[in-house]
């Protein structure tokens, strides 16, 4: 809940008062965070004690556990979203 | 951007490993938060910026639920999908895939109800989603559409993987992703529970 309040913070921040040069270093500064916030995610799990045991026992198996999930969550928000997008046209051209 | 994440997740493993000491690795992982604080000020600002989308928020319509339904929807499937042909058993991979990229919550949940083996899976598992998020957010938007790549980024659409769905589309679906994140976070530890 925090994090929504820092978001909302932003959201104020950049509506009543942003400069247009400044709009660009905000740009900078999202992927400098982004790099960043991959980093520790990188530095938390090397610091994992059998990280590659754990990768060889159990890497193909939790690369399965992200990839299909993953890819039936997109292809049915593909669809679903799709649909509604002809729906919407449709009702639009009558 | 998919160069600079891949190589900063090798340096951070590489840094992990050998070159920080365990009092400088806790310090950067216990203030990752900070990091993340920042990153959504940041969108935040970026948001409250684009003065058009308020205008826009007025028109959204049925898909700002249709994500998050399909998300959780795909994301239980897939984990029981994948438990018919792994040695995991059915609910233990469903709850697997309902952790929707929140690694840290579904680690230390599953490994809980279900034991460290199932508890390491899951948090590897959600951290690969997070990590694979990173790269096929820009592919999903240019072949499928944008509210799919939201799909893949799953729970962490509302924070970690928000600043690369945004660039990749447009600012209107950072309204979509943060809906979408905080309705499947909240998601994720009743499902987790009611799977155990």
């Amino acid at each position: 809940m925090l994090i929504l309040a820092v978001m909302a913070a932003g959201v104020l921040i950049g509506y009543l008062w942003l400069p247009e040069k400044l709009k660009k270093a905000n740009t900078w500064l999202q992927l400098g965070c982004t790099v960043a916030l991959v980093f520790c995610m990188g530095v938390l799990l090397g610091r994992r004690e059998n990280l590659w045991e754990e990768l060889g026992q159990f890497g193909l198996w939790s690369l399965l556990l992200a990839v299909v999930p993953m890819g039936m969550s997109a292809l049915l928000v593909w669809g679903m979203t799709g649909l509604a997008e002809r729906r919407k046209r449709r009702k639009e051209r009558k | 951007m998919a160069v600079l994440v891949i190589a900063a997740l090798i340096l951070g493993v590489f840094c992990g490993q050998t070159v920080l000491s365990e009092t400088a690795a806790d310090f950067i992982g216990a203030n990752s938060d900070w990091v993340l604080g920042l990153l959504m000020f940041s969108v935040g600002i970026s948001v409250g910026a684009n003065r058009d989308l308020f205008r826009r928020l007025r028109k959204m319509d049925m898909r700002v639920w249709m994500v998050p339904v399909g998300v959780i929807a795909g994301s239980l499937a897939g984990g029981a999908l994948c438990g018919l042909f792994l040695p995991l058993g059915l609910r233990e991979s469903a709850g697997i895939g309902a952790g929707m990229g929140w690694y840290s919550l579904a680690g230390v949940m599953l490994t809980d109800f279900c034991g460290a083996e199932v508890g390491a899976i899951a948090f590897l598992s959600n951290l690969l989603r997070e990590l694979i998020s990173f790269l096929t957010i820009p592919l999903a938007v240019k072949y499928l559409n944008p509210y799919a790549a939201i799909a893949l980024a799953g729970a962490t659409s509302e924070d970690t993987t928000l600043p690369i769905l945004m660039r990749h589309s447009s600012a209107e679906m950072v309204v979509y992703s943060v809906i979408n994140g905080v309705l499947t976070s909240a998601a994720v530890p009743v499902l987790l529970r009611l799977l155990r």
